[in-house]
C-alpha cells in the first residue's frame, strides 16, 4: 500500500516536473545537464532545486549531489539534500566548535552556520575585513566574506562599496574580499536590471576559470535571470 | 484512519460553527478604514483580495487566552488580534481613534464622555454587541478587584478614582470622569469581553463560582471552540510549541472602502519557534512571510532580498524610548559637600557645553552601526505628540527640534566664559575657585550604554574636562539615580504615545525627576511651566491643542537639559514582497508585531 502510495506520488511528482518545464522559455534542464561552462550550468541548478526535492529521494539526490554528471546537477542536488534536510537550521543548534571542525574539514555549509551564530560579533564591516585577513579555514573565510558582501552591496546603512571598487576587489589578492565583492555586485545587478541572459553568459564565458568570483558574481545574476524566465 | 479523518471533519465543523456565518451585506455602522483614499495616512496603501495565510514567526507559547489577566505579549500577541475596544491607536498614525465606538463626544465641563457604539455588529459566534459588553467589561473585570486586570491601573484617575460607566441605550454608554483627563481615551482602547460567554465566571455577578474564577477562565486546555472576540481574527488551533492558527472573524466590523471586509487574510499561523535566528532562518527559507530581524541580520538579508522576493526596510525611523545622559543637578545636597560643583551643574550653559559635546553621529555609526537617530526630547519619536512634527500625528519635520550640534570648539568657549580652565596646568579644566573638576560618568554592564559613555568620556577629555567613565551594576545604577547620589549617569527609559505617562519623570516633583529632585521643593520657572504644560496637555480633549502644550513643552524640556538625549534605535523590518501593504510597516505596527493593527490590512499579492 504504502510503495504504491510513494508510486502514485513518484508519478505526480514527474507531471509536475514536466510541466514545469513546459513553462520555461529556457530549458533549465538542459542548460544544468549539459553546459560546460560551469557556473552557467550552476545557475540553471540553482533553480531546479524544488523540482529536484519533488523528483528525487534523499538517497537519488545524495548520489546526484556526490556522481550527477555536470556542476549544474550536482549543484541542483546537493541544495536540494540540503533543503531537505533543514538546512542550516539543523545545523546552527550545533556548537561552534563542532561547526568550526566541520568547516575545517572542508563542509560550507557549517562555515555558513559557524558565521550564522557569530555573526553578533561580526556586525561593521572592518570587524569582518580583519577576520578575512586572519582567517586560515577556506570554508570559513568563503562565509565571512558572503557576509561582508552584504555590507559591501546596495542599501547597506555601513561599509557600502561603489560599483567601481567592488569591481577592483571581486580579482584581488583576497578570497574572502574576492567573494564579498561578488556578492555585492550581484545585488547591483540584480537591483539595476540592466544585463539581459545573454549579455551575463557571454560575461561568464570570459570569465571562468580566469577570474572565478567575478565568474560568480555573474552566476548569482544568471540564477536570479533564469528565475525570472 | 478513518475515525481520525471523521473526528478531524467534526472538528473542523465545529470551528466554523464557533464563528458563524458573518453578515449577508455590509452592516450601517461598519468601521470603513480608507485604504487608497486621498489625503490620508492610507493613501499609498492598495486594496487587498481576501484569501491566503499569512505565516509569522514567534518565539514563544501562549499562556492562555483571556486578555484582561494576560501578564505577557506572547499572550496579547493573540488576544490583542481577538478583541478590539472603544478606541484604538490608528493603524497608520498611532493616534488614538474611536474603534468599536463609531464616535464619541465630550461633554462641555470635561467631564463626561459618552460613546456612541456600532450598531448591528456580533460577536465571533452571532450574538450581537451591546452596551451591556461595555458595562461588564469596565464594571465586572476590569475595575472589579476580584479579577487580576492588567488594565485596572491605567484606568485611576489623578484623584485616584475611577471613571464612573453607564448603560444609556443599548449602544450608548458614559464615562464619568471626576477631574478632566484625556488619557483615559487612550485607556479607552481596553478589550472588550462578551458577557454572554463570561458573566458566569464572575463571582459577583454568579456567587456559585469562587472568587478569582474569572484568573482561570480561557486557559490553553479551553475547548478553543469557546473562544468568542469581536477583533479581525480568532484563535482556532493550538499546537504547544509549533503553532497558533487563527482564523478571520466572520462578523469584525472592519472593511475597505470598495466594501471588502477585513482582514484581507484567511488565517494567521504563528509559528512558535526556538529563537529569534530561527524565525530568521525561517523566513530566508520562506517558511514565514515577515521578520522583525535585527542589526546583525542586516548583511545577510539584504543580499538575498532582490533575488529571493523580499524587501529589507532599513528605515530612519526611531523606535519608541528614550536614551540620555542625566547629570545630577543636585550633586551633594544631601551631604552638604560639592556646592560648586552642583552650582556649576545647575547652570544651563555648562550643560550646553556638555551637549554640544556629545557626537551623537559617532554614537549613531560606531555603537549602533549606522542604525539610529539622534534624540533631542522626551517623548518618543513615533508619538503623534512628538514635536519634531508640524501637527499632532503629521509627518515628522523637526522644524521646531532644539539641536545642540556636536561642536567642541564651542564647548570650550563656553566653559572658558564660565571660568572652568585649567588653572594648574595639570591639562584639565578646573572649577573656577581653582579647585579641581572631576566627572564620573556611569553606566551599567551593557554594551551599546558603555560604547556611548566611552565616546562621552574621549570628547569631554578632549576639551579637558577630567570625566572618567566607570561601569556600575545595574542596582547599583539606578539606586544612585533615585537616590541622587551619581555624578552623571547615562540610561533609558520605554516610552509611549501619550507625553503624559512621562509626569513621573519630567514633572518637578515626579518620582524619577532624577536630574533635579529637589525642584519639587524649589522649582524653577521653567519647572513651573513644565508642570503646568504636562497639566494643560492632559486636561483637554482637543487633541491640536494638547499637541501645542506638549510641544512647548518639549522644547523647553530640551532647552533644560536635565536628560540630555543621546540617539536610539531605527525601525528594521523585513517581508517578502508578496505581502501587500507590508511596506507600511512602522513602529507603530507590523504585520507580525505585538498589537496587529496592520496585519488586517495585509493581504497575498499572489492571489
Amino acid at each position: 500500500m504504502k510503495r504504491n502510495g510513494l508510486r502514485a506520488l513518484g508519478l505526480m511528482s514527474c507531471a509536475i516536473v514536466f510541466v514545469s518545464l513546459i513553462g520555461f522559455a529556457v530549458d533549465l534542464y538542459d542548460i544544468a545537464a549539459n553546459e560546460e561552462v560551469p557556473e552557467i550550468s550552476k545557475a540553471a541548478g540553482l533553480n531546479l532545486v524544488d523540482d529536484y526535492i519533488s523528483a528525487y529521494t534523499a538517497e537519488e539526490l545524495a548520489d546526484l549531489a556526490a556522481n550527477g554528471a555536470t556542476p549544474g546537477i550536482r549543484l541542483a542536488a546537493d541544495r536540494a539534500l540540503f533543503k531537505l534536510n533543514d538546512g542550516l537550521l539543523a545545523l546552527v543548534v550545533l556548537d561552534q566548535d563542532t561547526l568550526y571542525a566541520m568547516a575545517a574539514a572542508g563542509d560550507q555549509d557549517a562555515a555558513e552556520a559557524w558565521v550564522f551564530n557569530a555573526r553578533a560579533s561580526y556586525k561593521r564591516p572592518e570587524v569582518v575585513e580583519e577576520a578575512i585577513a586572519t582567517c586560515q579555514v577556506e570554508t570559513i573565510e568563503i562565509a565571512l566574506g558572503e557576509l561582508l558582501g552584504g555590507s559591501y552591496g546596495p542599501g547597506s546603512p555601513i561599509g557600502q562599496k561603489p560599483k567601481d571598487e567592488l569591481l577592483r576587489l571581486v580579482v584581488g589578492d583576497s578570497l574572502g574580499l574576492r567573494i564579498a565583492a561578488a556578492t555585492a555586485l550581484t545585488t547591483y545587478w540584480i537591483q539595476e536590471g540592466r544585463l539581459a541572459i545573454p549579455q551575463v553568459e557571454n560575461a561568464i564565458r570570459a570569465n571562468s576559470g580566469v577570474n572565478p568570483e567575478l565568474a560568480l558574481a555573474h552566476q548569482g545574476l544568471l540564477a536570479y535571470l533564469y528565475g525570472e524566465e | 484512519m478513518r475515525k481520525t479523518l471523521i473526528l478531524v471533519g467534526l472538528l473542523a465543523a465545529c470551528s466554523l460553527a464557533a464563528l458563524g456565518q458573518g453578515y449577508d451585506t455590509m452592516p450601517a455602522d461598519a468601521h470603513v478604514i480608507p485604504i487608497g483614499v486621498e489625503g490620508t495616512v492610507y493613501e499609498d496603501m492598495e486594496l487587498g483580495v481576501r484569501g491566503g495565510t499569512l505565516h509569522i514567526p514567534n518565539i514563544e507559547d501562549p499562556k492562555a487566552w483571556n486578555n484582561h489577566t494576560a501578564k505577557e505579549t506572547s499572550t496579547t500577541w493573540f488576544t490583542y488580534r481577538m478583541h478590539r475596544g472603544l478606541m484604538n491607536l490608528d493603524h497608520i498614525s498611532g493616534a488614538v481613534v474611536p474603534d468599536f465606538a463609531k464616535s464619541y463626544e465630550i461633554s462641555e465641563d470635561g467631564l463626561v464622555i459618552t460613546f456612541h457604539l456600532r450598531e448591528g455588529i456580533n460577536w465571533s459566534d452571532g450574538t450581537p454587541i451591546t452596551a451591556d459588553d461595555v458595562l461588564f467589561t469596565f464594571n465586572d473585570v476590569i475595575t472589579n478587584e476580584d479579577v487580576d486586570c492588567n488594565a485596572r491601573p491605567g484606568m485611576i484617575l489623578p484623584d485616584g478614582t475611577f471613571p464612573i460607566c453607564e448603560k444609556v441605550d443599548d449602544y450608548t454608554v458614559t464615562f464619568t470622569l471626576s477631574t478632566i483627563y484625556r488619557p483615559i481615551l487612550n485607556q479607552m482602547t481596553f478589550s472588550l469581553m462578551p458577557k454572554h460567554k463570561l458573566a458566569q465566571y464572575v463571582h459577583k455577578l454568579n456567587p456559585d463560582v469562587p472568587a478569582g474564577t474569572f484568573n482561570e477562565t480561557w486557559t490553553l486546555d479551553m475547548d478553543l471552540s469557546e473562544l468568542v472576540g469581536n477583533g479581525p481574527w480568532i484563535v482556532t488551533d493550538y499546537q504547544v510549541n509549533v503553532s497558533v492558527t487563527m482564523e478571520r472573524n466572520p462578523y469584525y466590523y472592519g472593511y475597505d472602502p470598495a466594501g471588502t471586509q477585513l482582514p484581507y487574510y484567511d488565517k494567521i499561523v504563528s509559528h512558535i519557534v526556538a529563537n529569534q535566528d530561527v524565525s530568521m532562518l525561517k523566513f530566508r527559507n520562506g517558511e514565514v512571510d515577515v521578520y522583525a530581524m535585527r542589526p546583525e541580520d542586516i548583511p545577510i538579508l539584504l543580499p538575498e532580498g532582490p533575488s529571493k522576493g523580499f524587501q529589507v526596510m532599513v528605515t530612519d525611523l526611531a523606535q519608541y524610548g528614550t536614551t540620555w545622559i542625566c547629570p545630577n543637578l543636585d550633586i551633594g545636597l544631601a551631604d552638604g559637600t560639592d556646592e560648586e560643583k552642583r552650582e556649576l551643574y545647575r547652570n544651563v550653559e555648562f550643560r550646553e557645553a556638555i551637549a554640544h559635546l556629545l557626537d551623537k553621529d559617532t554614537m549613531v555609526q560606531n555603537v549602533l552601526n549606522g542604525l539610529g537617530t539622534a534624540q533631542w526630547t522626551g517623548v518618543s519619536v513615533p508619538s503623534p505628540f512628538y514635536a519634531g512634527r508640524d501637527e499632532y500625528g503629521g509627518p515628522t519635520t523637526e522644524n521646531d527640534a532644539v539641536w545642540f550640534e556636536y561642536d567642541p570648539a564651542l564647548a570650550a568657549s563656553k566653559l572658558d566664559a564660565l571660568g572652568v580652565v585649567d588653572q594648574d596646568g595639570d591639562g584639565w579644566r578646573d572649577l573656577p575657585s581653582g579647585a579641581p573638576l572631576t566627572i564620573e560618568i556611569n553606566a551599567n554592564d551593557n554594551t551599546i550604554r558603555i560604547a556611548y559613555c566611552l565616546i562621552i568620556q574621549d570628547d569631554l577629555r578632549a576639551v579637558g574636562l577630567n570625566a572618567n567613565f566607570q561601569v556600575v551594576d545595574f542596582n547599583t545604577l539606578v539606586n544612585r539615580l533615585l537616590g541622587a547620589t551619581g555624578d552623571i549617569i547615562q540610561l533609558g527609559l520605554t516610552g509611549g504615545d501619550e507625553p503624559n505617562s512621562g509626569k513621573n519623570v519630567y514633572t518637578s516633583c515626579g518620582n524619577l525627576h532624577a536630574y533635579r529632585y529637589s525642584a519639587c521643593e524649589d522649582p524653577d520657572e521653567v519647572d513651573l511651566r513644565i508642570d503646568e504644560l504636562m497639566d494643560l496637555g492632559a486636561n483637554t480633549f482637543d487633541l491640536d491643542e494638547a499637541f501645542d502644550y506638549y510641544k512647548e513643552y518639549q522644547i523647553l524640556l530640551a532647552h533644560q537639559l536635565g536628560y540630555i538625549y543621546l540617539c536610539q534605535p531605527t525601525f528594521l523590518y523585513t517581508y517578502y514582497d508578496y505581502v501587500g501593504n507590508a511596506f507600511m510597516a512602522s513602529p507603530t505596527s507590523t504585520p507580525g508585531g505585538n498589537n496587529g493593527l496592520l496585519t488586517e490590512l495585509c493581504f497575498d499579492k499572489r492571489l
